[in-house]
């Protein structure tokens, strides 16, 4: 035995020594790769469409282990295209972050915002383009990042910052309030989402056509449910939705403003 | 009889050259022995098998077959290195370190500590004569420091075999001349020195016994005295003869009164001539 | 020569026959080596990368300002331990055989599992301290900034925290320093140690350092595709059993570095579990212990 290990070369015992640890840690650091991405310590491998977009050196880093680095580098290239108003390699860039750091929320609540807002205002504005295109694109920019929020809230379920981007997009972009006050609905219980996102489901279901009975009671209940939530927008809200709804006196909320003839409702 | 220091037995050392079967053989059924307390030298030329021979002494290589042994360990266990201290052809070490933490490295890593390793540093540091450079970094020594901060490295655990391989090789006279009287020092105070060298003068200064290796055997070995002794030739040593007498040397040697024989003999041919002489004999056997 | 009289010396004492304290000695004389070789000039450029990232102005928010800031220096702090841990790897063993140090060392009373141990542990004490002043810079920077940027919140309120107010200080405050992030650093750790030993395994092997870079910076980035080529490679119905062969000698003699990348996770953000890092302690235990045992194969018969 002693002869025979003596004249096996020394690199068929090491490779024999590595196979038989490679087949013993095997099925644990499989079993901890998957418990490791299930608490996100691990990132899942990027997508098969980003790997094939990214540079060599993007993908050597990032097999690397230097995802965070190529990231970082990617998002100091993307704000060059944001200055540069170059949203299509914007769109690229992101396309890349975001599959290698696929539970950072804030690189989708930026990506949503600079499509969202900034491309979809530049359309709005830029008169180097014929403005045909420009309505194509708004809507185009204005849809891609709803459909890019809705990606990164399927990765970060908890999130109460895309939301919040994806909100201001349906307010202010695709004045689709029925849409708005859904996603204000779904932040309502997230962690670390704004005490208002409650108040703010009534404002826009009441500018949902077909939903402003509901939007009354949700406003109402919250007016009964402490004095923290009588804002002035609430107060005014419930006032124009009685009046809406024509309900009895005794059942109306309490006038705070007696003596003033009615606010004009404002905007949430 | 005390154990011997080194014993060589039927040692053979076969190189594989890189993918090919062809083998060198460097060293062939090698025998020998030091004996504890004398100075050995081992000499022959470059590609010889001296360095190879004393790889295996030192565990740094194994033996293809026979054996090695220090003071009746094997020469791979730990224990025979801690009997052994080495000092390599032109030695480098750390050049970051200082003469002092030079020894205090080797110490540290022979054992050693406390009060009981910063005075051997102090006594090593005198017997080399660097006291005054210990505290300079090595890269600023120069070749004979070197190896004279080897050299003290070498004795720090007090070692009972001291090997040196080519002691003094690139080192100027002064330097050579101190590391030969460091060698005999050693000698007085009881170590076992195993040198190689191709410094013929020198072994013959210092060495007791010398082996003389060719080609990876071992072509002649003994005391100085019945190496160099010529069998077939007498000397004479006179005092006060005139050129005259002395080619009648013999036959007026009982009658003249004034002449007297101081010394009768056999004179003393060189080592590096009986070096040479085994070179050429060897040269023609193998022409033959 | 003449016969001497003298007294010849006693045996010497007697040695251990595996000593920590040699291991120590090496391990500390390869930190010496590797600190007076200026290798600690590495933190200084890494806090003029901290310093520049920190005030460079392209980030939407001050979350995303502070979460690029702990990416970025937490990034270069993992890049900085795997490299550290080839490059010195690979070069302190044999430039000790060039220099003939090695014949010094090894013909003293050292074992060379102890000597190949003690390069080891000298190589992750270099890479522990510079973690550990990295991780101190890293955290006072990232304290500082969040400390400002919440100051700038509080500031445009003036003397009256709204509820928006109080949201980007949550915000900020989440994207900031957390001690979870010593855990990153632990992590950067272990990956580091597991590559020196691997290293150290391909060292005994090679006859060059440049050999033993290359092919250890090869080892560890296709260490980096288990994951990849499980899904991607094995998945893919036409590929030859020759190829599936390939693959899974692959996965089972490459190291896994991947999974060693979780501090990337705690960066940002993520939940850190102790089982698994007491999990992932032990599985970089074990790859030390099997590749130093597997190098020690190679070099105890390793003539010099």
């Amino acid at each position: 035995m002693k002869a025979l290990f003596q004249k096996t070369p020394r690199w068929i015992l090491v490779v024999l020594g590595l196979a038989i640890f490679g087949l013993a840690r095997a099925s644990f650091e499989d079993r901890m790769r998957e418990e490791m991405v299930a608490s996100s310590l691990l990132l899942p491998p990027p997508a098969r469409d980003a790997i094939q977009q990214m540079s060599q050196s993007a993908l050597m880093g990032t097999l690397g282990g230097l995802r965070t680095l190529v990231s970082s580098y990617l998002v100091l290239e993307a704000f060059g295209h944001f200055s540069n108003k170059e949203w299509e390699d914007l769109r690229r860039s992101y396309a890349i972050i975001t599959s290698l750091e696929p539970r950072d929320e804030n690189h989708w609540r930026d990506v949503v915002w600079h499509l969202g807002i900034n491309a979809t205002a530049n359309m709005e504005i830029d008169e180097s383009i014929p403005e045909f295109e420009r309505k194509r694109r708004f809507n185009e920019y204005a849809l891609l990042a709803v459909d890019l929020a809705e990606q990164g809230i399927e990765q970060n379920p908890e999130s109460s910052i895309i939301r919040q981007q994806l909100a201001e997009v349906y307010r202010e972009k695709l004045k689709d309030y029925c849409a708005t006050a859904r996603v204000y609905k779904e932040l309502v219980d997230l962690p670390g989402a704004p005490q208002y996102s409650d108040r703010f489901v009534g404002y826009f279901l009441a500018k949902c056509p077909g939903r402003e009975r509901e939007a009354y009671d949700h406003l109402r209940r919250l007016y009964y449910e402490g004095e923290y939530n009588h804002t002035a927008s609430l107060i005014v809200e419930i006032k124009n939705l009685e009046e809406k709804f024509d309900i009895l006196p005794a059942l109306r909320i309490p006038d705070p403003y007696p003596d003033l003839p009615g606010p004009a409702p404002r905007q949430p | 009889m005390s154990e011997p220091a080194v014993e060589v037995s039927n040692l053979t050392k076969v190189f594989s050259t890189g993918l090919s079967k062809n083998y060198v053989v460097a060293v062939d059924n090698l025998s020998f022995e030091v004996a504890a307390g004398e100075v050995y030298g081992l000499i022959g030329p470059n590609g010889s098998g001296k360095s190879t021979t004393m790889k295996v002494v030192l565990g740094l290589m194994a033996a293809s077959k026979g054996s090695a042994k220090v003071f009746g360990y094997e020469s791979g266990d730990i224990r025979a290195r801690n009997e052994i201290g080495f000092l390599p052809e032109n030695p480098y070490f750390y050049k970051h370190l200082s003469g002092e933490e030079t020894l205090k490295f080797y110490g540290k890593l022979c054992g050693l500590k406390g009060s009981e390793l910063k005075d051997r540093i102090a006594e090593l540091l005198k017997l080399v004569d660097l006291e005054g450079a210990a505290k300079r970094r090595l890269g600023g020594y120069s070749k004979g420091m070197l190896q004279r901060i080897g050299l003290a490295q070498t004795l720090i655990q007090n070692p009972r075999l001291v090997i040196l391989d080519e002691p003094t090789a690139g080192v100027d006279p002064v330097g050579s001349r101190q590391i030969r009287d460091l060698i005999l020092k050693l000698k007085e105070d009881g170590y076992t020195v195993f040198l190689c060298s191709h410094l013929l003068e020198q072994v013959q200064e210092v060495c007791d016994r010398v082996g003389i290796i060719f080609k990876g055997r071992m072509r002649r070995e003994g005391t100085l005295d019945e190496l160099i002794r010529i069998e077939s030739q007498t000397a004479m040593t006179l005092e006060n003869a005139s050129p005259e007498l002395i080619s009648k040397i013999h036959d007026l040697i009982s009658s003249d009164d004034a002449a007297k024989v101081i010394e009768e003999g056999h004179p003393r041919t060189t080592l590096e001539r009986l070096f040479i002489q085994i070179a050429d004999q060897n040269r023609k056997e193998e022409s033959a | 020569m003449s016969e001497s009289t003298t007294t010849l010396r006693a045996p010497a004492r007697e040695v251990p026959l595996f000593s920590i304290r040699r291991v120590w000695t090496l391990a500390i004389s390869t930190l010496t080596q590797l600190v007076r070789m200026k290798t600690f000039y590495f933190l200084f450029a890494f806090a003029v990368l901290l310093l520049a990232i920190g005030n460079f102005n392209f980030a939407s928010s001050p979350a995303q300002a502070l979460s690029t800031v702990k990416k970025v220096s937490f990034g270069a702090m993992d890049l900085f331990a795997w490299l550290f841990a080839i490059v010195a790897t690979a070069l302190l063993i044999p430039r000790d055989l060039e220099d003939r140090t090695l014949y010094t060392i090894l013909s003293k009373p050292v074992r060379r599992i102890e000597y190949l141990l003690g390069k080891l542990c000298g190589v992750l004490i270099v890479i522990g301290i510079s973690l550990s002043v990295m991780f101190v810079v890293c955290a006072g920077m990232i304290q500082w900034k969040e400390a400002g940027y919440i100051a700038e919140e509080i500031g445009t309120t003036e003397n009256q925290i709204t509820e928006e107010t109080r949201q980007a200080i949550l915000l900020i405050q989440k994207n900031g320093f957390h001690p979870e992030l010593a855990i990153a650093t632990l992590a950067s750790f272990m990956k580091a140690a597991v590559v020196a030993s691997v290293t150290i395994l391909l060292s005994t092997f090679a006859s060059s350092s440049l050999f033993t870079i290359i092919i250890s910076v090869l080892v560890f980035l296709v260490g980096h595709a288990h994951t990849m080529a499980t899904n991607f490679w094995l998945a893919e119905s036409d590929n030859s059993i020759v190829v599936q062969m390939l693959l899974k000698l692959f996965k089972i003699v490459i190291p896994n570095f991947q999974i060693f990348s979780f501090s990337e996770g705690i960066v940002q953000g993520a939940t850190v579990m102790p089982a698994a890092i007491w999990q992932m302690a032990g599985l970089t235990g074990a790859y030390l212990v099997v590749f130093m045992l597997l190098s020690l194969l190679t070099f105890v018969d390793k003539e010099f």
